[in-house]
């Protein structure tokens, strides 16, 4: 974790909050770096959370809900995990060295067991990763494709060999596929797993009540003493936002998030309660079908790029609670780019300009999927608005989120664009692959990129080092962002209620809360 | 007599229900299915991929012919089984077992506020019709009907849970956690979801009992010298009764399918909010199962009705 005082002044884009005006609303929740020079925070209290969905599954390996993350990390510990401002990889139940390109060895820390008891060695790694490649259920699958044995080489070592270089893989583990589960409660309960999942986290299961309620309770031998302060957490499932809100400004509840921007003033005017808010990778973007007419012209995706007023976006639909996106990472990550920032300005003559070229000189129209919820109808009349200017007529076709993503991904490929989010992977690649691969689900024309797409992405999990991978990264992003295959808008901050007496919560780049570090004072 | 009359009510009743429960959950399923969405591709996750999502068709069987699917689901149904919930792997029956008490808690205390007020609006409205106390009467209804249940929720939840903090604004307690509880947060709703009933109520009788006081028969018995409140309360409310009843039922079907929004708004886990999130999701067997059990109830309490009816006035068979 990076020291507080690592941290620069420095303004973020177009929103009106500096770090230091973001680090003022953290410290209000007394962050792990401040708190130290209080003392170790006290143990106690029921932390009760309104989470906005209900977990799709409690195993891991099974579920595939992005919304799953903040359950499950609460029982499960991953092997690897991440810096909380950066996204970097980092040792967590594991150290993770790569001897050879296609060699990653895991030496696991002594003295973890799972809430069973039994015993968070190198053979439970095995049977995790295993189970995770080869389980009919397995969700991760993809994940893990590039592993092609894991062989256990100590009683605490477990050597991953890899039918080809993965340096992604690190990252890769310290989230779904990282979750370790317990062998011996998958054994005895199979699918039921699901429902009563036993890990090696700082809480274990207690109950869930699908959507009503998940509850956990402190694992008593938790193998770290500086995290898991509230003895239990229930989480109260509230999908209606402002209601989840309204529960802990009643006092009822202590802690939500995924709270909209519009609904900050909320929190403002509610003496009782604290706001957290700080950057994610959750991007709000158009997503194009290049394989559709109009959107198969290279000039027609820029025109759509530089017609896009980002800060404007971010002003107007973000109540300025986000960053401007320019490419599919945010500022604070450690593969940002900012050499294209200044890519595609806002720029409404170039983006006629470019139509014209394109053949489209009385403009164009094109139609857009998008969800039926208030924060998208605004920013769909937004982003329309905006690219009407340019000449870009948009139709909206609204629904659900199962109904208009599987009309826009799956066989029927009904619009052109996707007004949507990505809401980001721990490692870049992930997001890459899992977007503009040539077969990748997320490429909705499933449209080549090109020889050098597919050479990037493999390269990018070839460099071993931080540094070499940055470079590649630096690479992709430019390719994608010249060859316009998507028009990022904004990077929706975290935003985060909760009652002044829950210190100690830091937000994360994923966006996902962790509760670790709360206490309840 | 009576009773063998009331036995062959109930037997044709249940037989009726057989073909009703088959084509409402035959048309639920096959509108679900008509729908745009999959719920294989949710269940594929974030890191989905043509492949997984086949796989995934294939192992919860939606690949299979849509009769096949709809039959299967039947066959179990039948059997007591209503299988489990794709999206989160609950038993159907277990999360239908703890959300439908919460729903039938607001619905009954809803109930029991709309006859509480409109039974006694309804009656004083038409101790004088086209008097003072009538108009005020059914201004008092038209604006019970006119005000959406949603919107008095969040005035309701504004004022006595936020404001004043005498209510909890979001949640339910389940009855086992004591009477006490669960009444306190099933109040706020149960009063937002009243509202238009007590202004049902109190017109429906209202109408019914001016009907009733100003035929020949009663004509009779006030030129006989019975008091106007005698007449009030032992014939018209009497002869009124099938009327209240006719209205109870409708309104308490009615209720239930209102609770969908009021559960949103103050998150209670019924009824509504399991078979919107299932709908949302795709999540058929949780959708089929609900619809289920929402028209056995459906049934049972038109049933109850019936029956009611041949209590309350013997010429009915």
């Amino acid at each position: 974790m990076s020291d507080a005082t690592d941290l620069h002044d420095a303004p973020l884009p177009a929103v009106g909050l500096s770090r230091r005006h973001l680090m003022a609303l953290a410290g209000a929740m007394g962050l792990p770096g401040l708190a130290s020079a209080q003392g170790t925070p006290a143990k106690g209290g029921v932390l009760k959370v309104s989470a906005s969905a209900n977990p799709s599954s409690l195993d891991p390996a099974t579920g595939g809900a992005g919304s799953d993350h903040t359950f499950l990390w609460t029982m499960f510990d991953t092997l690897v995990e991440w810096d909380y401002e950066t996204l970097k990889a980092k040792p967590g139940m594991a150290a993770f060295n790569f001897p050879d390109p296609r060699t990653l060895v895991l030496d696991i820390k002594p003295g973890i067991t799972f809430h069973d008891g039994t015993p968070m060695d190198a053979a439970a790694v095995k049977f995790n990763l295993d189970r995770g490649r080869t389980d009919q259920r397995s969700n991760i699958k993809a994940d893990l494709q590039n592993v092609a044995e894991v062989v256990v080489t100590g009683p605490l070592q477990a050597t991953i060999k890899l039918a080809r270089p993965d340096t992604a893989l690190p990252a890769i583990l310290s989230d779904r596929a990282g979750m370790m589960v317990s062998p011996k409660a998958v054994q005895a309960l199979g699918q039921e797993h699901d429902r009563k999942p036993v890990g090696a986290g700082p809480w274990k299961f207690v109950s869930w009540s699908a959507n009503e309620k998940v509850v956990v309770t402190r694992a008593d031998k938790y193998w770290r003493a500086d995290r898991g302060f509230v003895d239990g957490i229930e989480f109260s499932i509230i999908p209606e936002l402002a209601t989840g809100l309204r529960a802990v400004v009643a006092g009822q509840n202590d802690f939500a998030y995924n709270v909209p921007p519009r609904l900050m003033p909320l929190i403002d005017k509610a003496k009782n309660l604290t706001k957290v808010t700080g950057p994610t990778l959750y991007c709000l973007q158009l997503y194009f079908n290049t394989a559709k007419k109009g959107l198969d012209n290279l000039k027609v995706r820029q025109a759509i790029n530089f017609a896009l007023d980002r800060p404007g976006f971010v002003k107007a639909s973000l109540a300025g609670v986000g960053e401007p996106a320019y490419m599919q990472l945010p500022k604070t990550h450690w593969a940002y780019d900012p050499t294209l920032v200044g890519l595609y300005p806002h720029n409404i003559e170039k983006a006629k300009a470019l139509l014209a070229e394109a053949g489209y000189k009385d403009g164009i129209e094109l139609t857009v999927g998008s969800y039926t919820d208030q924060d998208s109808v605004r920013r769909s009349e937004i982003v329309g608005e905006q690219l009407r200017k340019a000449g870009i007529r948009l139709k909206f076709i609204t629904g659900t989120i199962p109904e208009i993503s599987g009309q826009m991904f799956g066989n029927e490929k009904k619009f052109d664009m996707l007004l949507s989010a990505w809401t980001g992977r721990p490692d870049p690649s992930m997001t890459y692959s899992l977007m503009y691969s040539k077969d990748a689900y997320f490429n909705a024309g499933r449209t080549d990129h090109g020889a050098k797409m597919a050479e990037l992405l493999a390269e990018s999990r070839v460099a071993e080092r931080i540094e070499g991978r940055k470079l590649i990264f630096w690479q992709l992003q430019r390719l994608i962002m010249e060859q316009a295959l998507v028009a990022p808008l904004a990077f929706q901050y975290e935003l985060v209620a909760a009652g002044q007496q829950v210190k100690g919560y830091k937000p994360n780049l994923l966006g996902k809360p962790k509760y670790e570090f709360i206490s309840k004072a | 007599m009576a009773a063998s009359h009331r036995l062959r009510v109930i037997r044709r009743r249940l037989l009726q229900a057989v073909p009703v429960l088959v084509l409402a959950t035959f048309v639920v399923f096959g509108l679900l299915k008509l729908m745009p969405g999959d719920i294989a591709i949710t269940l594929a996750g974030e890191n989905a991929t043509e492949q997984r999502i086949a796989e995934i068709r294939a192992l919860y069987g939606l690949d299979r012919p849509f009769l096949v699917q709809y039959g299967s689901w039947l066959a179990n149904a039948v059997q007591g089984d209503l299988s489990k919930s794709l999206a989160t792997g609950e038993k159907v029956a277990t999360s239908i077992a703890r959300a439908f008490p919460n729903t039938l808690l607001i619905v009954v205390l809803a109930m029991s506020v709309a006859l509480a007020i409109g039974v006694p609006l309804g009656m004083l409205a038409a101790s004088r019709p086209d008097g003072a106390r009538d108009r005020i009467v059914t201004s008092v209804a038209s604006l019970g009907i006119a005000v959406p249940n949603f919107w008095l929720a969040m005035l309701l939840v504004a004022w006595l849970a936020l404001g004043t903090g005498w209510f909890p604004a979001t949640g339910a307690k389940p009855l086992a956690e004591g009477l006490g509880p669960a009444l306190h947060h099933a109040i706020l709703p149960a009063l937002a979801l009243a509202a238009g009933g007590v202004a049902e109520v109190s017109r429906q009788l209202r109408s019914s009992l001016v009907e009733i006081l100003s035929s020949p028969p009663v004509r009779t018995l006030r030129a006989k010298g019975l008091s106007p409140a005698a007449i009030l309360w032992k014939h018209g409310l009497k002869n009124a009764g099938v009327n209240l009843l006719t209205v109870t039922t409708l309104l308490f079907n009615r209720l239930l399918a209102a609770t969908v929004v009021v559960e949103a708004v103050f998150a209670i886990p019924g009824m509504g909010n399991l078979i919107v999130n299932a709908a949302l999701t795709r999540d058929l067997p949780v959708v089929q199962g609900v619809v289920f059990v929402m028209v056995l109830v459906v049934i049972t309490i038109n049933l109850t009705a019936d029956l009611l009816y041949t209590v309350l006035d013997p010429r009915i068979k």
